[in-house]
């Protein structure tokens, strides 16, 4: 998974962000972009010497600014558990498609009949994620349904 | 190299992954965790990331957590030795006490740059600022 991919899955999770000054803002991240651009809110800001505070209801900074940010280590627990999902989930697809056989649409049969077995991989992958993203989204939350009860149980 | 890897040039970082990394920082700080993931700006992903200052032959460690750092923050990084590293010629300090050290070092540094900039005032010199701050940035 990306750092920026992180970055993303981290939405709505409390953050540090250093900039290169060394500032530093704490809040929630309400978004982020390709260039690192970010939105917070519930923001505390510090000063570089770490004596002075601000509070404000939210800001933008601009990602060229940002040395680095610190995020809950739930976030990474999270993405780890979607990743396992979506592997499980895949090896799944394929051992049912093995064994069924498979319905197969028109395409794919045409594939199959000129014996591309290139091409048959490939389309096979790209059903294989395309409908493992569906399911996937299902599956964790289960998971994460799961997780909680857990928490509630300790 | 590949010309057709999205990732060429940070491609042998991609061999660090999940590997113990020391990443030193611009500003001179020193973090040591697992690198999870890299793009294609060297921006990282650092797991079960600490904090380690060092100070003369003491050290401290400062649990962190996970790091997502923007790559051109990042001065240089390089696998930790997990055999040389039960054997370092350091002393480990608690985190009080290497804080303490290393404000202390701090004064010092500041005293000795007040000195410096006083005396290059008396002979008529112009104080450079970018020389009397060259280790706090």
């Amino acid at each position: 998974m990306l750092p920026l991919s992180l970055l993303k899955a981290a939405q709505s999770h409390p953050m540090l962000v250093e900039l290169k000054n060394g500032e530093t803002y704490n809040g929630h991240l309400v978004s982020c972009d390709s260039w690192m651009n970010i939105n917070l809110r519930d923001v505390i800001c510090t000063s570089k010497d770490g004596d002075r505070f601000w509070r404000m209801p939210e800001c933008y900074i601009r990602g060229s600014t940002i040395k680095y940010l610190r995020i809950p280590d739930e976030v990474i627990d999270m993405v780890k558990e979607d990743a396992l999902a979506k592997v499980r989930n895949r090896t799944e697809m394929n051992k049912g498609r093995a064994g069924g056989g498979g319905q197969g649409n028109v395409q794919n049969q045409n594939q199959r009949n000129r014996g591309g077995n290139r091409n048959n991989s490939n389309n096979r992958n790209m059903q294989g994620s395309a409908s493992a993203s569906g399911g996937v989204r299902q599956f964790s939350q289960n998971n994460r349904s799961a997780m909680q009860q857990n928490k509630l149980g300790k | 190299m590949d010309d057709l890897n999205p990732l060429a040039g940070t491609a042998h970082l991609l061999e660090e992954v999940d590997k113990k990394l020391m990443v030193l920082l611009r500003d001179g700080r020193t973090l040591i965790g697992y690198l999870r993931s890299v793009d294609q700006f060297a921006n990282l992903v650092l797991h079960r990331t600490i904090e380690r200052i060092h100070v003369g032959n003491e050290y401290g460690d400062i649990p962190r957590g996970v790091f997502i750092i923007r790559g051109e923050n990042v001065v240089l990084l390089g696998e930790i030795d997990r055999e040389k590293e039960s054997k370092l010629p350091l002393k480990e300090i608690s985190v009080d006490d290497i804080l303490d050290a290393q404000r202390r070092e701090q004064e010092q540094r500041q005293e000795k740059h007040r000195l410096i900039s006083k005396a290059l005032k008396e002979r008529g010199l112009a104080v450079n600022a970018d020389i009397i701050n060259e280790d706090f940035c």
